[in-house]
């Protein structure tokens, strides 16, 4: 019998092949874009478990409040972790980790960069799941200047694994010795390091300073549910330990800096929430966040509701060609459940078929995906287990639905209705059809506006004035190699021609370092009109080579002595001082350290001028406060250039570098690259929906064309009286598009101020944004209007050129 | 009004080619009332599509009012249709989802009649055809009479000169015939002519000449009295 509905079934698909194409060819396009989201989420949602101690895994945060400022650490106290362990028994380990930049690694003559590197605690192969191919888990980075490299790296520098107590070289003057190798750490990982040098090795981190936080710290719990009772023990172990040095170094208790509205506080992220649920300041690497994760989930199932959508009408639509051979079948003793049996098993067929090339598809396209979503995502064995049974189970689900209908609804006639005909008028009307192809499209222009508005953003965030000038500015990030010679380096550079300015600092708005510092804005010292602003040590040549303008007053100066006290302070930091004319005006730098008497350690600062605001952060956050102080910082050079001969300047300015620091590469940038990068994210989602929209569309038109092709045949004879009585091509044209375009247009009435609602939300994220202008709504309007259209024509025109004497000869 | 000469068309199918006409030449005058018979297959509605401009022929020439009209496009075809001819078919081909009188009232959009005249000359139509009172009726609630009186209004509501029937009495019993036959006899007494396809030779007597054909070409003419 089973076999019976399977023949019955292919020959029935075999003999409308159009139709059978489109509705497999869509069905399998809707689960294949499916299928990659999923993996994408599944990806995102992956993060860190693959510690086998996840669970009780938390980081502890710092949450500062000073005045106004309200900042959250994902770093903290120096000697935190060894405390927390030592002080509550349920704490199992605790674990520091701190980037430590970039150094130049030697491999035989050469010297190669490598930046993927931290400091950690000897606890971290403890803690997290790091498992070592060679050396002592417990040991390997108990001592100084030992480091555990991955297996990548040791491939790389020693061809083998096998290379412990090896001898590793940084910058030429440091030598590691090689006392573990572990496999790489998962890509799902919230850190990402190739090696990973002992603690022990950086005095700092045998400080006890329980004011400062720039370590970012880990316990390790004995059972996860320990984290309400730690989180809880938190302000007593404070008291305990930072009291004392709160007293000495801001002169009062914690007590009273609470009362005053600020805090000191410590909180934990889980382990597992890091990845998605976590964007402090100090954390280790770029997160991700549940947003994309929610909006891909929701296209995803858009998508495949759009597919199905397809495959439901087109399967009704040619079955109700089909109500004559139920009623023939009917009459022929075919019992109702065996017709039921027969759609269904058509239905899933043809779904089962469909997720068989979706799979293909998925697989072939998965490359091209992770280059989309910057993804790296590999199929595992692993992913089939629960790849395999949903997708059985989405082909049952689907299967049966879309077949449900038709079968139920078919089989439900009468054989002699169906005989007579009556059953085609109510059919035809297809009210939920007309409901699902204004659905579709509701889906599909939501997707055209939502990818307007971001590519609107996009445009608005590159095209944005930053207050600097970011094009044509080189930035020389390793001066520090220079050591001594920087100045050389830079008055060498100063010469050539076609560098205009050059300025020497970490400090600069793309990506540079990041510092701030508490500013008293009288002597009284009154921590609620403290200012709590970025305070950047720049050179006189910071503001003409980053090309930012002044507001008031002057910049500074070579020749004023008195400028060593100077600052610059921003339009932001102006409005937030709230000098009616700030220039000359004093303020109090908090210098930290030792109190000397009540008065806290300050240093007295004069305002010489004011710079007109500039972006350093992402413009999703307002514009900060910010001091730019004077001096001189060798955290990087950066070098206006004007010259049509970039690749002839870079090799000038290379020969200069390798004749002061023979044997390090110099490391650079351009800053709008920079820039660019740090937007990265924003452009992958704008690039990813782009593609997901189109995808939408096209499967959206799949099934408008079926449904068009379909309501033809059903009007050829009437298209055919027409003709013969005289009507044009384009009066029939307008007559079958006309039902078609009235439910896009609904669906345009309906999806234009849902849309509208949603990007509104969206970009609430940007402190800086685009307003949603009307030619975005109408744009999309009527773009889905004309893909529509065109869709439609083509077979409506197909229908319209006919000839008439074929379609009325049929008697 | 028609001089065909050397009328031929065929139709390809994968294997086979059939010759539906074959060198057929005839030539209907304006005024007659004129009858075509044969046995069924010998390319009755293949003649009367050509002479509607609803095909056009492979070889041969079609001289409508003086114009030459084998190799007229489609759009002239339909131009030159609208304005003179009007149709009747064995199954009415009456549009369900319309009521008579929208029936009725299409050729009328077709050729741009304004809004006013076309409800004069439609009621002015159904009048005459005594099926006024069935106005809003759709075509499924009317009998087989009925429903070809409507047709036949829809055919001469544009005043056309020539009306091509393909057995207009085909699926109606013979006292319904007899009522379109008479009908037609009518208009054509008021000066339409008419080409009207037949298997009843009873029918053929309302006609003043019988063209019969056999395999696509004229076997016989007999001219009525
Ligand atoms: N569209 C067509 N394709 C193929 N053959 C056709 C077509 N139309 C008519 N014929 C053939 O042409 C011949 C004449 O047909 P027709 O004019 O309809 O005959 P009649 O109306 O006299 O019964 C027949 O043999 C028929 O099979
Ligand atoms: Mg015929």
């Amino acid at each position: 019998m089973f076999k019976n509905y399977i023949k019955t079934a292919y020959r029935s698909l075999y003999k409308n092949k159009g139709f059978t194409a489109i509705n497999i060819l869509g069905l399998a396009l809707g689960l294949a874009t499916c299928l990659l989201i999923v993996f994408y989420v599944v990806d995102e949602l992956s993060y860190d478990r693959y510690n086998t101690k996840a669970s009780r895994i938390f980081r502890v945060n710092e949450d500062l409040k000073l005045g106004e400022n309200n900042v959250q650490y994902a770093v903290a106290m120096p000697p935190l972790a060894k405390t927390l362990k030592a002080e509550y028994p349920y704490v199992e380990d605790a674990v520091r980790l701190k980037n430590a930049g970039s150094f130049h690694v030697k491999k035989g003559d050469a010297n190669i960069i490598e930046s993927k590197m931290v400091y950690a605690d000897a606890s971290i192969f403890n803690v997290f799941t790091l498992l070592m191919i060679s050396g002592s888990s417990s040991s390997a980075l108990v001592e100084p200047n030992s480091v555990v490299i991955n297996e990548t790296i040791a491939k790389k520098y020693f061809k083998n694994t096998n290379a412990i107590g090896k001898i590793m070289t940084f910058n030429n003057n440091w030598n590691l010795k090689v006392t573990g190798i572990i496999h790489d750490v998962p890509k799902q990982s919230h850190f990402n390091y190739d090696f990973f040098i002992s603690m022990s090795t950086v005095p700092d981190s045998k400080s006890n300073e329980w004011l400062r936080s720039d370590y970012s710290t880990y316990v390790l719990l004995k059972e996860a549910k320990d984290h309400t009772k730690l989180a809880a023990s938190f302000p007593a172990f404070l008291q305990k330990f930072s009291g004392a040095q709160m007293q000495s170094e801001l002169g009062q208790s914690i007590a009273q800096f609470e009362k005053g509205g600020s805090h000191f506080r410590l909180n934990l992220t889980a382990l597992t929430d890091i990845h998605l649920n976590s964007n402090l300041s100090g954390e280790l690497g770029p997160n991700s966040t549940t947003q994309y994760v929610y909006i891909f989930s929701a296209i995803a199932l858009f998508i495949l509701l759009i597919a199905c959508v397809n495959f439901m009408n087109l399967s009704t639509a040619r079955s109700s060609n089909r109500a004559k051979e139920v009623g023939v079948r009917k009459v022929m003793g075919s019992s109702r459940k065996h017709l039921i049996f027969q759609f269904l098993a058509e239905s899933i067929l043809i779904t089962f078929v469909a997720t068989v090339i979706a799979i293909v598809a998925a697989v072939i396209l998965l490359p091209f995906f992770n280059q989309l979503s910057g993804k790296e995502i590999v199929l595992t064995v692993d992913s089939l287990k629960w790849l395999v049974p949903s997708l059985l189970a989405i082909v049952l689900v689907i299967g049966s639905l879309a077949g449900s209908y038709p079968a139920f609804f078919l089989s439900a006639f009468q054989p002699i209705d169906v005989l007579k005909g009556k059953l085609s008028a109510g059919f035809k009307g297809g009210g939920l059809r007309s409901f699902l192809v204004v659905f579709q499209f509701f889906v599909s222009i939501l997707l055209i506006i939502g990818t307007l508005v971001i590519y609107n953003q996009l445009n608005f965030i590159q095209t944005k004035n930053l207050g600097y000038n970011r094009s044509q500015v080189l930035v020389v990030k390793n001066l520090g190699e220079l050591n001594q010679q920087t100045n050389v380096f830079k008055q060498a550079l100063a010469e050539l021609p076609g560098v205009k300015e050059t300025t020497m600092t970490g400090f600069l708005p793309t990506n540079g370092w990041r510092n701030t510092r508490i500013y008293f804005k009288d002597a009284t010292y009154d921590q609620k009109k403290s200012l709590f602003p970025q305070s950047w040590q720049v050179d006189a040549d910071y503001i003409p080579t980053m090309d930012m303008k002044m507001a008031q007053g002057r910049n500074f100066s070579k020749d004023m002595q008195t400028d060593s006290s100077a600052v610059i302070i921003n339009e932001a930091a102006a409005k937030f001082l709230g000098f009616a004319d700030p220039i000359n005006k004093t303020v109090y730098q908090s210098l930290g350290g030792d109190r000397k008497g009540t008065t806290p350690n300050v240093k007295e600062c004069h305002i010489v001028g004011v710079v007109k605001d500039f972006h350093f952060n992402s413009l999703r956050e307002k514009i900060d406060p910010i001091v730019l102080t004077y001096g001189q910082n060798p955290g990087a050079l950066a070098i206006r250039v004007s010259t049509s001969n970039i690749t002839g300047l870079m090799g000038q300015i290379k020969d200069k570098w390798n004749s002061l620091s023979p044997g390090i590469q110099i490391d650079y940038s351009f800053m709008d690259q920079d820039f660019d990068a740090s937007y990265r994210s924003e452009q992958r989602i704008g690039r990813i929906f782009v593609i997901f929209t189109a995808l939408a569309i096209i499967i959206a038109c799949l099934g408008l064309f079926g449904l068009a092709a379909y309501a033809a045949e059903q009007r050829t004879k009437e298209i055919g009286i027409r003709k013969v009585l005289g009507a044009d091509v384009s009066v029939i044209v307008a007559m079958l598009s006309k039902d078609f375009i009235k439910l896009v247009c609904i669906a345009i009435v309906t999806a234009s101020p849902f849309a509208w609602f949603v990007m509104n939300k969206w970009l609430q994220d940007f402190a800086y944004r685009v307003t949603i202008h009307w030619w975005v709504i109408a744009a999309a309007g009527v773009g889905a209007l004309l893909i529509a259209f065109v869709t439609i024509s083509f077979q409506s025109i197909k229908a319209a050129l006919a000839n008439p004497v074929k379609s009325l000869r049929s008697e | 009004m028609i001089k065909i000469t050397n009328l031929e068309k065929f139709y390809r199918t994968e294997e086979v080619e059939t010759i539906a006409l074959n060198k057929l030449s005839m030539h209907v005058n304006t005024g007659e009332f004129v009858a075509i018979m044969g046995p069924s297959g010998c390319g009755k509605s293949t003649l009367l599509n050509i002479l509607g401009m609803l095909d056009d022929p492979d070889e041969g020439s079609y001289v409508f009012n003086e114009i030459e009209v084998a190799h007229f496009n489609e759009r002239k075809r339909a131009d030159l249709r609208k304005h003179n001819i009007g149709f009747v078919f064995q199954s009415f081909n009456l549009i369900d989802e319309l009521t008579v009188f929208e029936n009725v009232e299409l050729p009328l959009i077709y050729t741009g009649v304004p809004t006013a005249e076309r409800v004069k000359r439609v009621e002015e139509v159904l009048d005459k055809m005594q099926i006024m009172h069935r106005r809003n009726h759709y075509p499924q609630q009317l009998s087989g009479g009925q429903q070809q009186r409507v047709a036949i209004a829809r055919a001469v509501v544009n005043k056309p000169k020539l009306i091509l029937a393909d057995e207009p009495t085909g699926n109606l019993d013979s006292s319904n015939g007899n009522d379109v036959m008479e009908l037609l006899t009518d208009l054509n007494e008021q000066g339409t002519t008419i080409i009207m396809v037949t298997h009843s030779e009873h029918d053929a007597r309302y006609s003043h000449r019988i063209i019969r054909l056999l395999d696509g070409q004229t076997v016989m003419e007999n001219i009525m009295v």
